[in-house]
């Protein structure tokens, strides 16, 4: 990623705007911006999904292939996900082998799926010793405008839900839905003027500070953390941080179960 | 998979929401890249439109303006392109001991010598003066082929912008946004006591309270959607 | 290019498998502005491929080393999607994208006015969502619509379709069985308000007799194509 320029009136306007309780694009501080989710949009994954929050625009897509499970855990397939930012979602983004920005968003968003456990790894084993399924998800960002974090996460697992086991092609059994036994959510919080707000827009990412990544389960049940960029943060904005996670994880939650 | 419209080749004529633009009178005066604009003779070319065989062609998206006997093209969307004398709203992007690079929004950066800075300027000290990130306003001072454009800072009014908001808008939204004999920018800065700069590279510069600054940011978004030409519907 | 011509993809009534008749086309729709976030895009379905194409620029050029000192430069990426085949493609390097970004930017090159850009630089993205044969002509196709979104000027737009054999038949536009059990493939690249040539590939078998059909086909569909990039940028929807 090319390093952006950041204007400095951008931060003075932004602290401003913050000490107002007001935000750049007229949201309150919790607001999140309009989330739209499509799934089954891409014919050739076995599972996808598309969602816009705002000008930020993702799919993600599942693919599965075979595999020969690791010798130390011969009933377990595998779970991998990679996320990919190219330059068509902006211009800062060049091409080139992946930046850390982009790889710290890939693997955060693969722990927060991960840890939760939702993908069952001992039901992916088709002949123990010898072949496992091992599904792959892959996020795709076509538009950054702020919060690739939370966006990613939420096609990742959308993805996941619709995704069917291609067996009849692999020739080792009929086709069957992958399932997922919850529904992690990821909430990103990003430090503009000198408080966190949720779910950053692309002016305030760029000039804001440190955030924080929260995924949660469908029980509050905290699955992963990460803080990113410099910055420092108490006790006290980080309670009201999660507190503010678990309502809006159960919001993003029914939107998904309502499609 | 997904259920949108889907556009068959046998469709194209009907308008039943796949194919065929909505509003036939405004988009008979738009014109698409390559397409034949008549003869050339006794015509002169302006923005967007080339001669090619003795015919006048298109090179750009958007409306067709016939002004006495120049045809041009009123684009859509289009890049800020500097001219010498061109008020310009910069960010500093990068300096050297004697000179600081300017971001003006165009298909290169410019130059601004440490001769044509801001007051007094010794070599080595362009950063303690102005540091990348800073806003500038300047005004373009000469425009060659071979090399960067340059800018200056010498002139009235021209300096540092320290407080307030830059806001980007398509150049090509200038014209609306001004209004006749300046009516309309002149109405917006009462309506929002605000100080309102309007720059020839697609920025602006707005200086007041918060409130003000908030409302003219409303009234731009209001321009910008009403200048789209149709609402593209149905499909995402 | 297998050639099994013992695959049978066309009837003695000339329709083929999905019941298209020899010269017809998929169906295609175009959409522009769909990456809000860039200077120009477009999105472009046909048959089952799905392309994006986001335009940034003119802008400054870096690497400097690419930068020329007399016109724009041209930074054309065509990639494909690790969802976008039936066995996922691992992201990363691949010859094949690489000649297809290759070939077109020389096409886009013949038509923008790169000489009022001097050392500048035009990004043009070319993803590829989901493929089903002819990717390389949606995206040359779209990239043309997604540069006039950008307000790039250009003398003309490039409109991308190929025709090609199956079981001796000449037919047009090949979809993805035919693409692979088919006898030829030629690929064009039509500026369409002359009928003049940018892009031309072809590989497999074709008599001279059925080249020239194959050539028709392409020119006839352009101009078809051409008319869903017209309404598109106008406005409406195609």
């Amino acid at each position: 990623m090319a390093i952006p320029l950041v204007p400095k009136l951008l931060r003075a306007h932004l602290a401003e705007l913050a000490e107002n309780d007001a935000r750049i694009d007229g949201r309150q501080q919790w607001e999140g911006r309009d989330v739209e989710i499509e799934t089954s949009v891409l014919p050739r994954a076995e599972g996808s999904a598309r969602v816009r929050m705002g000008d930020t625009i993702v799919f993600a897509g599942v693919k599965f292939q075979i595999m020969k499970p690791y010798s130390d855990r011969p009933n377990q397939g595998g779970l991998m996900c990679s996320a990919e930012i190219r330059p068509v979602a902006g211009r800062n983004w060049e091409s080139g082998p992946p930046s850390p920005e982009s790889i710290e968003l890939g693997r955060v968003v693969d722990r927060g799926i991960r840890e939760s456990g939702c993908i069952d790894v001992d039901a992916l084993c088709i002949i123990p010793g010898e072949k496992a399924w091992q599904v792959i998800l892959d996020l795709f960002a076509i538009s950054d405008d702020g919060n690739l974090f939370d966006a990613f996460a939420l096609a990742g697992i959308a993805a996941l839900r619709n995704a069917v086991v291609p067996a009849e092609r692999f020739e080792v059994g009929e086709d069957y839905s992958l399932g997922v036994s919850k529904t992690p959510i990821m909430c990103s919080y990003h430090k503009v003027g000198d408080r966190f707000v949720y779910d950053a827009c692309g002016r305030e990412e760029l000039g804001g500070d440190e955030r924080i990544h929260i995924t949660l389960g469908d029980d509050d049940h905290v699955h992963s953390l990460q803080k990113g960029l410099k910055g420092i943060f108490s006790t006290e904005e980080f309670t009201e941080i999660m507190g503010r996670a678990q309502e809006r994880s159960k919001e993003i939650r029914d939107i998904l179960d309502s499609l | 998979m997904n259920s949108r419209p889907v556009a068959r080749l046998d469709s194209m004529s009907k308008k039943n929401g796949a194919g065929g633009p909505r509003d036939r009178g405004r988009a008979q005066s738009l014109v698409v890249p390559g397409q034949d604009l008549g003869e050339s003779e006794g015509q002169e070319v302006g923005h967007g439109v080339i001669v090619m065989e003795g015919r006048l062609r298109a090179t750009k998206n958007g409306r067709i303006r016939n002004q006495g006997s120049t045809v041009s093209i009123e684009p859509l969307h289009t890049r800020y392109i500097p001219r010498p004398g061109d008020l310009a709203i910069g960010y500093i992007e990068g300096c050297t001991n004697n000179i600081w690079f300017v971001e003006l929004g165009a298909p290169f950066n410019a130059i601004l010598p440490m001769s044509l800075g801001p007051g007094k300027v010794e070599f080595g000290g362009t950063r303690s003066v102005m540091d990348v990130g800073e806003a500038i306003l300047c005004r373009v001072q000469e425009v060659e082929e071979t090399h960067s454009s340059v800018v200056t800072m010498k002139g009235m009014g021209l300096r540092k912008i320290r407080s307030g908001v830059i806001e980007e808008i398509d150049p090509h939204l200038l014209g609306r946004l001004i209004g006749k004999g300046g009516e309309s920018l002149k109405r917006l800065k009462e309506d929002a006591e605000c100080r309102v700069i309007v720059a020839d590279n697609g920025r602006m510069w707005i200086d007041g309270d918060l409130d003000g600054i908030l409302e003219v940011r409303r009234q731009l978004d209001l321009m910008t959607v009403e200048s789209r030409p149709i609402p593209v519907g149905g499909g995402h | 290019m297998g050639g099994y011509g013992d695959v049978q993809m066309i009837d003695e009534n000339g329709k083929r498998v999905d019941g298209r008749g020899p010269g017809d086309l998929r169906d295609i729709t175009i959409e522009t502005d769909v990456v809000p976030v860039a200077d120009g895009s477009c999105r472009m379905t046909w048959g089952t491929n799905e392309v994006i194409v986001a335009v940034y620029g003119p802008m400054e050029c870096h690497p400097r080393k690419l930068q020329r000192q007399d016109r724009a430069v041209l930074d054309v990426a065509y990639n494909m999607a690790p969802f976008s085949t039936t066995d996922r493609m691992r992201p990363g390097f691949n010859r094949r994208s690489r000649e297809i970004s290759k070939v077109t930017k020389d096409a886009l090159e013949s038509v923008v006015l790169l000489e009022l850009y001097p050392r500048s630089k035009i990004r043009i993205s070319i993803e590829v969502l989901s493929a089903e044969a002819g990717t390389r002509c949606v995206g040359l196709t779209a990239a043309s619509v997604a540069l006039a979104d950008a307000g790039v000027p250009m003398t003309d737009m490039v409109v991308s379709v190929a025709s090609g054999k199956i079981n001796d038949v000449v037919v047009c536009d090949l979809n993805k069985e035919e693409d692979n059990y088919g006898e030829a493939d030629l690929p064009m690249g039509i500026l369409p308000n002359s009928g003049q040539l940018v892009f031309l590939q072809m590989d497999g078998d074709l008599s001279q007799e059925e080249f020239n059909q194959a050539w028709q086909y392409n020119m006839d569909a352009a101009q078809t194509i051409h008319n869903f990039m017209v309404d598109s940028l106008k406005g409406g929807e195609a």
